[in-house]
């Protein structure tokens, strides 16, 4: 695990030390979608069974030069748990040499600063996502030194890493912020519930709907059991003609999805980020999407692509792709009757009820006002020979 | 020309509130429907209106409730019990609106103060004081804070059932704000019924007969 070797400068033989992690954890990365779910229950390798041989005793730790005690305990069930946990302790602590592991001398300036030396380990796998963190607002505050802007770990954790909502990962700092939602925004506990922070906060990603399945009985989104990963299966022979889920085929989902279910399983929707990795290019607060419209309207950004999706055994959603329209279809009464935006997924039947109740009340004046006018001269004969009592 | 007091001071204020309100509504809801073809307000600032008329509007259906249920002018609401009597009278005032009144032929229809209503207007003013009024409502009250009726929604069938029996009520009313003056410029002149709901006196023709 962590040493302060790491820190130490780069040499040909950290250099090599750490192509090597990178080709272990693309192996595992490429093994990942295998092993993944299985991580919970994997025994773990030798060499990190003689990591934790040390780091596993509670209260170890280290003095750093500022005074600062680093912890050094890791909870080994946590980590084997992670989604990290499948790739071992070297992947991340490459540049540790057991041989010369605990360095007698080593300068770590404080927690803060290892912290933040040590996002380049997450950049040997996540470059993506770090490209993108070095555009954000956290990245900026860190670079002036703020104390608090968050690093890979201050949002994600160092060990057990888990694929946590982005709203649990945010709410973790700015909780106190929340409510301060409800001074503009209308129903503010409704939007913090079904928007991601991001879909907001990263101004510049792509947006997407997610109709995600949800036990409305137990009150919490439906997981798939690790093993069987029926759910995609089942979209897969639902779409007919494999070109996403219309709506016709969506209804078909739900019915397979809830036949035998011993509770009714629905789907509920949600504004997320089309690619997780464009969450970590949080904008300032200013730049925060504000205008309703964004969302509100027919054809907005986030509403031109839709998944269906269940939380799979790690957490992470099991995505499936569906058209647009069956957010606004008349099916949606029945397939999607917990999920409602105005105007984002207005119903084209009711917009042609609409337009013909338009006509209807404009017509119905219009023909009988004409009618009237075109008998007029008939009324007034009448009226004259004493048979009617209205010339007009 | 007769002068019937028909329509007591509670009722007028009760029945311009709501045609102003009910116009507002529209307009607000048109908005917050149609962002993407219709740009008068901000979302917002419709949403704001929106919910400020509605409520503006539920308190002021409990006036035209209050006042009627604690008031003799009840009767007018009151159902014909007879269907048949019912049926022909409905028959006949359709009859006039569709062929009797181009010719010139007397309204068969003749108001009182505890009769102002024809048979097509009684029946259709039940269903829509009773039903589809308090229908649009509530709807309305429920989609104005999902969070705290999160039950009542559940209970009725999901946000989509609500919000459908809502734009439903919606499209109702806009084909009744349409149709209603027109009808209502049908009296012995076109702005007879209007007057008489400024006034609350209706002019009533003397039977020629």
């Amino acid at each position: 695990m962590k040493s302060s070797q790491d820190e130490g400068a780069a040499t040909p033989a950290k250099a090599r030390r750490q192509l090597l992690a990178g080709a272990i954890a693309a192996l595992a990365l490429s093994m990942a979608p295998v092993t993944a779910a299985s991580a919970a229950t994997a025994p773990m390798s030798e060499a990190d069974t003689a990591c934790l041989g040390c780091h596993s005793i509670e209260g170890l730790e280290k003095t750093l030069d500022n005074g600062e005690k680093l912890p050094l305990h890791v909870a080994g069930e946590g980590f084997a748990a992670s989604v990290h946990g499948v790739f071992g302790c070297a992947s991340c602590h490459a540049a540790i040499d057991p041989a010369r592991h605990p360095a007698a001398a080593s300068s770590i300036a404080s927690i803060r600063q290892f912290s933040i030396e040590r996002a380049g380990a997450c950049q040997m796998c996540h470059s993506d996502a770090l490209d993108q963190y070095g555009g954000s607002l956290h990245s900026a505050r860190v670079r002036e030194g703020h104390p608090l802007a968050p690093v890979c770990t201050g949002c994600h954790g160092a060990h057990a890493v888990s694929p946590r909502t982005a709203y649990e990962t945010c709410v973790g700092c700015h909780a106190a912020d929340l409510d301060a939602h409800g001074d503009w925004l209308p129903n503010a506990a409704l939007h913090q519930e079904v928007v991601s922070c991001a879909a907001c906060h990263a101004p510049d990603a792509a947006r997407m709907i997610d109709l995600r399945l949800y036990d409305g009985a137990a009150s919490k989104w439906v997981v798939e059991e690790e093993g069987a990963p029926l759910f995609g299966q089942l979209a897969q022979a639902a779409d007919t003609n494999g070109d996403g889920l219309d709506a016709n085929e969506l209804r078909n989902l739900l019915q397979e999805v809830n036949r035998g279910a011993a509770r009714p399983r629905t789907l509920r929707g949600r504004v997320e980020l089309r690619t997780d990795v464009e969450a970590h290019r949080l904008a300032e607060k200013s730049r925060a999407i504000r205008a309703c419209d964004n969302c509100h309207q027919y054809g907005a950004e986030p509403f031109r692509n839709v998944t269906v999706s269940v939380t799979g055994p790690d957490g992470r959603p099991v995505r499936y792709p569906a058209h647009k329209d069956v957010l606004g279809s008349a099916l949606a009464v029945q397939s999607l009757p917990e999920f409602y935006a105005i105007g984002g997924t207005r119903s084209r039947i009711l917009d042609a009820l609409l337009v013909l109740v338009l006509l209807g009340g404009a017509g119905v004046p219009i023909g009988h006002m004409t009618l009237k006018w075109l008998f007029r001269k008939y009324r007034a004969r009448r009226a004259r020979s004493g048979g009617g009592n209205d010339a007009r | 020309m007769q002068r019937i007091y028909v329509h007591p001071l509670p009722v007028r204020i009760w029945h311009w509130i709501n045609a102003f309100g009910f116009v507002a509504l529209i307009l607000t809801g048109v908005q917050l429907r149609y962002m993407d073809l219709i740009n008068v307000m901000s979302f917002k600032t419709a949403v704001n209106l929106h919910n400020w008329i509605g409520f503006v509007l539920i308190a002021n259906f409990f006036v035209w409730l209050l006042f009627y249920l604690f008031s003799d002018k009840i009767r007018v609401y009151h159902p014909e019990l007879s269907p048949m009597k019912h049926f022909r009278g409905s028959l006949r005032q359709l009859q006039y609106y569709g062929y009797g009144i181009f010719r010139g032929d007397p309204n068969p229809h003749h108001v009182t103060a505890y009769h102002k209503f024809n048979p097509l207007q009684s029946m259709m003013y039940q269903i829509i004081m009773l039903l589809i009024v308090p229908l649009q409502f509530f709807t309305g009250l429920l989609l104005w804070d999902l969070k705290h009726f999160a039950g009542a929604v559940e209970f009725f069938g999901g946000v989509r059932v609500v919000a459908t029996v809502h734009v439903l009520c919606f499209i109702f009313f806009v084909g009744f704000i349409l149709v209603h003056p027109y009808l209502a410029s049908l009296g012995h002149t076109p702005s007879a019924h209007f007057k008489a709901m400024i006034t609350g006196y209706e002019e009533i023709e003397k039977d020629p007969g």
